[in-house]
C-alpha cells in the first residue's frame, strides 16, 4: 500500500504538473548540457585517440628540401624513435575541367611496405594503388565527395608544372588530415583542397627526388621526450634544408581539432551550472509557496503525530520527483543531442568511425549534481516547514506585514495604487524578486553570450580581409624567386597590381618562451597586404625590427622595445636578435612582419620573394586562374573571395546549429522562470485580484497588475543579463582563443536588443499562458473564504 | 414597463440553478423583489438558503439561470461580462466578511484604489472620516484590528458614492463590540449619503436596525417584515 503522504505527493505533482514540468525542463537543460558537452567531448576525444592509435598517427613531422634516403638510418636511430618514415610530400595544382578557380592537391607518397607505415590510410572505397604504378592514386574522401569522384574515375594534377592524368583506385581517410586545411586557407574546403596518396616512384620522378625524400615522420616510444627527438631530428635534417620539425601538438589538423575540443569542454563548464542554479531558485520559490499554502495541513499532520522528519521527507520527495523527471528528460535529450553533436563533428572532421562513450560516470555525476541542486533549492523551504509549531501552523497566517518603504519612490513617480501594489509586492519578497530577476538575467546572458559571435566574425572578416589583406589573390611560388618575379606576375592577364612578400619559417624566442611561425617580409608601405595597429591604422614596416601580432606578443611576453631571438629555419639558418618595433592586430595565427629587404638581409639572401599578392580585374579572373595554373613556378594560389565565402559558409552552418540550441536553452529558462513566477504570484495574489474584480476592475486591469510585476522583473533582468552575458562572452573569448586564432570580442548593440527581444517573447508567451487563469478568477469564492 | 423612480432594484422570477454533474441545486427559485432608493435592508436566512446567490446576482458578480433583475431601468440579467464589470465599478459597493483589503496598501491607499477608477468619487480622506478612521489612514491592514479593517473596507466601498452597498456577513468575523461599530458605520453611510444598503447576516439581532427585513429559505423569500422604527446599532444586543 502506498503511504498517504506519498499519495499526496503524487497528487501534488499531477496538480502542479505545469510548474513541475517547467522546473524539470530547466533541470533537464542542465543535465543535457552537462552530458552533451562532456559526452561529445569524450566521444571525440576517445574517437581521436583510438583513430590515432589504430592508424599509427606520427608524433613528429618535418619537411626538408631534399635529403638522401640514407639519412633515414640515422634518423631511425634517434633515441626513443619507434618508427621513422621518409615521404615525399608536395603540393600540386588541380586541373579539373569543371573548376576554373584554383585548387590545390597535397600529394603524399605511400610507403613501400603498403599499408604498414605511419599515418595509415583508412580505405573507404576501392584499393590502394599498385606500388609500381605512376598513374594510380587514392583520394581523400572529402575531396572525392565534393567532386563526385569514384574509383575508376580519372583526374589531372599539375605536378611540378607537368600535367599528369591519374586514375583513382580508392577513397581514403587519414589521421593526418582529420581537419584538412588547404595552404593559406582559414577553413577546410574539400572542393579546392584535397589529399592524394600515390606510390613513391611516380612522385620521385615528378619531383626529381630519386632515393631522396622531402618529409619525414616519426613515431616515438610512449613517454619519450618530443622536444629531444625534435632537436635530434633538426640536427640531422638541417644540412638538407630542414625547416624544423613540429610536434604533433603543432600539426595543423591536430591543433585545430584540439581547439575545437577545448571549446566543447568550455561549453560543458559554463552552461550546466547556470541551469542548475536557476532550477534551484525555481524549486525554492515554488516549494516555499506550496508549503505556505499547506501550512494548515502541515500543522494538522504534526498535531496527529507525524514527525517533522516525515514532513521534511515528504517535501523532499516532491522535489526529488521533479529532479528525477528533469534528470530523465535531460539524460534522454543529452544522449540524443550528444550523439547528434558528435556526428556533426565527425562529419565536419573526417573520422572513419565514431566512438560513443557511454560513460556511466558522467550520467551519474549529472544526475547527482542535478538532484543536489534541486534538494539545495528545497532546503530553506523545507526548514521552514519543519520549524512550524503545529498550533501556530493550524491557525491562518498573519496577514503579510507591509511597511511603507517605497514612499519616496511613490512620491517621485506619482504612481497609481495598482502600481504601488506591484512595487510593494516586489519589495516585500526581495529574495523571490531577486531569484526572478537573476533567472531572467541568465536567460538573457546565455543569448548575449551566443549571439555576439556573429558580430565578432563580421568584425574579424572586415579587419582581416577588407582592411588588412586587401589582395584578391595570392600566388605562392614553389621556391623563393628573384624579386623580378613580381614584375612577371604583374604582366599576367587580369593583374592590376602585384605586391611581393617573403615568408620564412622561424623560431622566435624571448627568454624561455618561444614560438614557431612564418616571418613575413613586406614592402615598407604595404598596400595590398597591410599590417594594422590595434586601433586599425595601417603600419609601415620598420627599417630593422619586427612587428609582432598581439597574440605573439602575449605568447612571448614582449613589448615594443624588447629584443627577441629569431632563428631562421631556412637557407643559411641564421640566428639574429631583432627589436620588437610594434604590435599589430591579427586574428588568425601568430604573426610577425618586417620590411622585405631587411628580412632578406637578416637571412643573408639576395633580393628574393616567396610570392605575390595581387589585385585582379574581375572580368579577367578566369584567364588569370588559367595562366597562374600554367606557370611552372606557381606553388599554390589562394583567392580571398573564396576563402572568405568558405569561412562564412562553414561558420554559418555551425553557428546556426549552435544558436538554435542556445535560443532553445534560453527559452526554457525564460519560460520556466516566468511561468513559475506568475503562477506563484497568482496563487498569492489571486484573492486580492479577485477582490479587485469585485470592486469593478476589468479583467484587463487585473491582469495588468500581475503582468506588471512580471514586466518589472523582466525589465530589471535586462541590464543584469547584458552584463552577465558580457562576462560570459569574455570568458568564452579567452577559452576559445589559441595560437591558431583569436576571437575579437565585439558585442554590437543589436546583440543586446535581440537577446532581450527573444527573452521578452518567451516571457510574454508564458505570461499569456496564465492569462486564462486571471480571467477566470472566482469572485464569489473570495467573498466567502478566508485565505 | 414604467418604473417607479424610487425603485432601485427589481427582480422577477429570479432563478439560479447550479449544476454539478447530474445533480442540480436550486439556489434561487423564482424570487420577486424590489428595493427603494435609500432603503436599508437586512437579509436573514440559514446557510444555503440562497441569500448570497441573490446578493451576487444583483451585485453583478453572478448570472441568473432564469428570470430578470433590473437596476433602475437597466436590465442586469442582459449584461455581458464587460457590462457587469462596468456596473460594479460605477454603481455598487461591496463589503465582505473577510474585508478583502489589499495587504500591500495602506488604509488610505486601499480607498484610493477605488476612487481612482470611479466616476464621481468622494476623497479617500472623506470616506475614512465617515467610518471614523481618519487617524489610521497610513496604516497597513496588518497594523489594523479586524473591526478597523472592516471599516476601511466600508470606506473603500462607499468612496465611489455608489447607489447601492452590498454587504455579505460584514460582522461575521467580528466580536459584538467591534461588530456594532461596523454596523454604526454602515447606518451612518446610509443616512448621510442615502446609499441603498443590503446586508446579509446570520445574526437575527441585527434585523432591528433595518427598514425592512427579508428572510430567505430554500431559495425563496419566505418572510418580509417592515420595521416601523429603526434602532441604532448600539441599542441592539447580541
Amino acid at each position: 500500500m502506498i503511504p498517504p503522504l506519498r499519495r499526496k505527493m503524487f497528487r501534488d505533482l499531477l496538480r502542479l504538473w505545469a510548474q513541475v514540468l517547467a522546473i524539470a525542463l530547466v533541470l533537464a537543460a542542465g543535465v543535457a548540457t552537462l552530458i552533451l558537452g562532456n559526452g561529445a567531448y569524450s566521444s571525440l576525444h576517445e574517437t581521436r585517440a583510438r583513430y590515432y592509435d589504430s592508424y599509427r598517427f606520427a608524433d613528429v613531422f618535418a619537411d626538408v628540401t631534399r635529403a638522401p634516403r640514407a639519412l633515414m638510418a640515422e634518423i631511425a636511430a634517434i633515441e626513443d624513435v619507434l618508427a621513422a618514415e621518409a615521404r615525399i610530400v608536395k603540393l600540386g595544382l588541380l586541373d579539373l575541367p569543371a573548376m576554373t578557380e584554383p585548387g590545390t592537391m597535397l600529394l603524399v607518397s605511400l610507403p613501400e611496405g603498403g599499408a604498414r607505415g605511419l599515418n595509415r590510410l583508412h580505405l573507404r572505397q576501392g584499393r590502394l594503388p599498385d606500388p609500381q604504378s605512376a598513374r594510380e592514386v587514392v583520394l581523400s574522401e572529402g575531396f572525392a565527395r565534393a567532386h563526385r569522384l569514384r574509383p575508376g574515375d580519372s583526374l589531372a594534377v599539375l605536378m611540378n608544372g607537368q600535367r599528369r592524368e591519374m586514375t583513382v583506385t580508392g577513397i581514403a581517410l587519414s589521421p593526418e588530415f582529420i581537419y584538412a586545411l588547404g595552404p593559406g586557407e582559414m577553413m577546410p574546403d574539400p572542393r579546392r583542397f584535397g589529399i592524394a596518396w600515390l606510390p613513391r616512384p611516380g612522385m620521385e620522378a615528378a619531383y626529381d627526388l630519386e632515393s631522396a625524400f622531402s618529409n619525414v615522420v616519426l613515431k616515438l616510444a610512449p613517454g619519450a621526450s618530443v622536444d629531444r627527438a625534435i632537436e635530434a631530428l633538426d640536427r640531422l635534417t638541417a644540412p638538407y634544408g630542414g625547416g624544423g620539425a613540429t610536434a604533433r601538438s603543432d600539426q595543423t589538423s591536430h591543433a585545430f581539432l584540439d581547439a575545437e575540443l577545448r571549446q566543447l569542454s568550455a561549453m560543458a563548464r559554463i552552461l550546466p551550472p547556470i541551469f542548475l542554479l536557476v532550477a534551484a531558485m525555481l524549486v525554492n520559490i515554488t516549494l516555499s509557496r506550496l508549503i505556505t499554502l499547506e501550512r494548515e495541513q502541515i500543522g494538522l499532520l504534526k498535531a496527529i503525530g507525524y514527525s517533522s522528519r516525515a514532513i521534511a521527507q515528504h517535501y523532499l520527495e516532491f522535489v526529488l520527483a521533479i529532479a528525477a523527471l528533469g534528470i530523465v528528460i535531460g539524460l534522454a535529450a543529452g544522449v540524443w543531442l550528444g550523439a547528434g553533436l558528435a556526428q556533426l563533428y565527425a562529419s565536419f572532421f573526417s573520422f572513419p568511425f565514431l566512438v560513443f562513450t557511454r560513460d556511466p560516470q558522467i550520467y551519474g555525476v549529472a544526475a547527482a549534481v542535478s538532484a543536489a541542486s534541486a534538494a539545495g533549492g528545497a532546503l530553506f523551504a523545507v526548514r521552514a516547514a519543519i520549524a512550524l509549531p503545529p498550533a501556530i501552523a493550524m491557525s491562518p497566517p498573519a496577514p503579510a506585514d507591509y511597511r511603507a518603504r517605497t514612499g519616496f519612490l511613490r512620491r517621485r513617480l506619482s504612481l497609481r495604487q495598482t502600481d504601488v501594489m506591484i512595487l510593494r509586492h516586489l519589495v516585500h519578497w526581495p529574495l523571490r524578486t531577486a531569484s526572478g530577476v537573476l533567472g531572467m538575467a541568465m536567460s538573457v546572458a546565455i543569448l548575449v553570450a551566443s549571439l555576439w559571435s556573429f558580430g565578432s566574425i563580421d568584425h574579424m572578416i572586415d579587419v582581416t580581409f577588407t582592411r588588412a589583406e586587401r589582395h584578391d589573390a595570392r600566388v605562392v611560388f614553389t621556391d623563393t624567386r628573384p624579386a623580378r618575379a613580381a614584375y612577371a606576375m604583374r604582366q599576367m592577364p587580369g593583374v592590376l597590381a602585384a605586391e611581393p612578400f617573403r615568408a620564412v619559417s622561424a623560431q622566435i624566442s624571448h627568454r624561455n618562451l618561444s614560438r614557431r611561425l612564418s616571418v613575413i617580409g613586406k614592402p615598407e608601405t604595404p598596400l595590398l597586404s597591410r599590417v594594422l595597429s590595434p586601433d586599425l591604422r595601417p603600419m609601415t614596416m620598420p627599417e630593422a625590427g619586427l612587428i609582432v601580432s598581439e597574440a605573439l606578443a602575449e605568447a612571448l611576453d614582449v613589448r615594443p622595445g624588447d629584443r627577441v631571438t629569431v632563428e631562421f629555419l631556412e637557407g643559411a639558418r641564421r640566428t639574429v636578435t631583432l627589436p620588437v618595433s610594434g604590435v599589430s592586430l591579427g586574428y588568425v595565427g601568430l604573426g610577425a612582419a618586417m620590411e622585405l629587404s631587411a628580412l632578406n638581409r637578416a637571412l643573408g639572401d639576395g633580393d628574393v620573394i616567396s610570392g605575390v599578392g595581387l589585385l585582379i580585374d574581375d572580368a579577367e579572373r578566369d584567364a588569370f586562374y588559367a595562366a597562374a595554373k600554367d606557370t611552372p613556378t606557381t606553388g599554390f594560389v589562394t583567392v580571398t573571395a573564396l576563402t572568405v565565402a568558405r569561412f562564412k559558409e562553414t561558420l554559418a552552418e555551425n553557428i546556426t546549429i549552435m544558436i538554435t540550441v542556445y535560443v532553445a536553452l534560453a527559452g526554457i529558462i525564460a519560460v520556466g522562470v516566468v511561468y513559475n513566477f506568475s503562477r506563484i504570484a497568482l496563487s498569492e495574489q489571486g484573492r486580492e485580484l479577485a477582490s479587485l474584480r469585485v470592486l469593478g476592475f476589468s479583467r484587463r486591469e487585473v491582469a495588468g497588475i500581475l503582468l506588471g510585476e512580471l514586466v518589472a522583473i523582466v525589465l530589471l533582468a535586462q541590464p543584469l543579463g547584458w552584463f552577465l552575458g558580457y562576462l560570459m562572452g569574455l570568458g568564452m573569448v579567452s577559452a576559445f582563443s589559441s595560437d591558431l586564432y583569436r576571437v575579437p570580442f565585439v558585442i554590437r548593440p543589436d546583440v543586446y536588443a535581440t537577446a532581450s527581444l527573444i527573452v521578452g517573447a518567451a516571457a510574454l508567451a508564458s505570461a499569456l499562458a496564465i492569462r486564462g487563469r486571471i480571467n477566470n478568477l472566482n469572485m464569489i469564492e473570495v467573498l466567502k473564504t478566508r485565505e | 414597463m414604467a418604473i417607479d423612480g424610487k425603485i432601485i432594484f427589481r427582480t422577477k422570477g429570479l432563478t439560479k440553478i447550479y449544476r454539478s454533474g447530474a445533480q442540480e441545486v436550486h439556489a434561487l427559485r423564482r424570487v420577486d423583489f424590489q428595493a427603494a432608493r435609500g432603503e436599508f435592508i437586512v437579509i436573514l436566512g440559514p446557510s444555503g438558503s440562497g441569500k448570497s446567490t441573490f446578493l451576487n446576482i444583483v451585485g453583478g458578480l453572478d448570472t441568473a439561470t432564469a428570470g430578470k433583475a433590473w437596476f433602475g431601468d437597466r436590465e442586469l440579467t442582459a449584461l455581458d461580462e464587460r457590462g457587469l464589470t462596468r456596473y460594479r465599478r460605477d454603481h455598487v459597493g461591496f463589503v465582505f466578511q473577510f474585508y478583502n483589503l489589499v495587504p500591500s496598501l495602506t488604509a488610505h491607499e486601499n480607498v484610493a484604489l477605488v476612487t481612482e477608477i470611479a466616476r464621481r468619487p468622494m476623497s479617500p480622506d472623506e470616506a475614512l472620516a465617515l467610518v471614523g478612521l481618519s487617524d489610521r489612514r497610513d496604516h497597513f491592514p496588518a497594523q489594523l484590528s479586524g473591526g478597523e479593517q472592516q471599516r476601511v473596507a466600508i470606506a473603500r466601498a462607499i468612496a465611489k458614492n455608489p447607489e447601492v452597498l452590498l454587504c455579505d456577513e460584514p460582522t461575521g468575523a467580528l466580536d459584538s463590540v467591534t461588530g456594532i461599530r461596523v454596523l454604526e458605520a454602515l447606518t451612518q453611510v446610509n443616512r448621510t449619503i442615502g446609499t441603498t444598503t443590503l446586508v446579509i447576516t446570520h445574526n437575527a439581532a441585527i434585523r432591528e436596525i433595518a427598514d425592512r427585513v427579508l428572510r430567505f429559505a430554500d431559495g425563496r423569500i419566505v418572510d418580509e417584515t417592515v420595521n416601523a422604527a429603526r434602532k441604532s446599532p448600539a441599542e441592539v444586543s447580541w
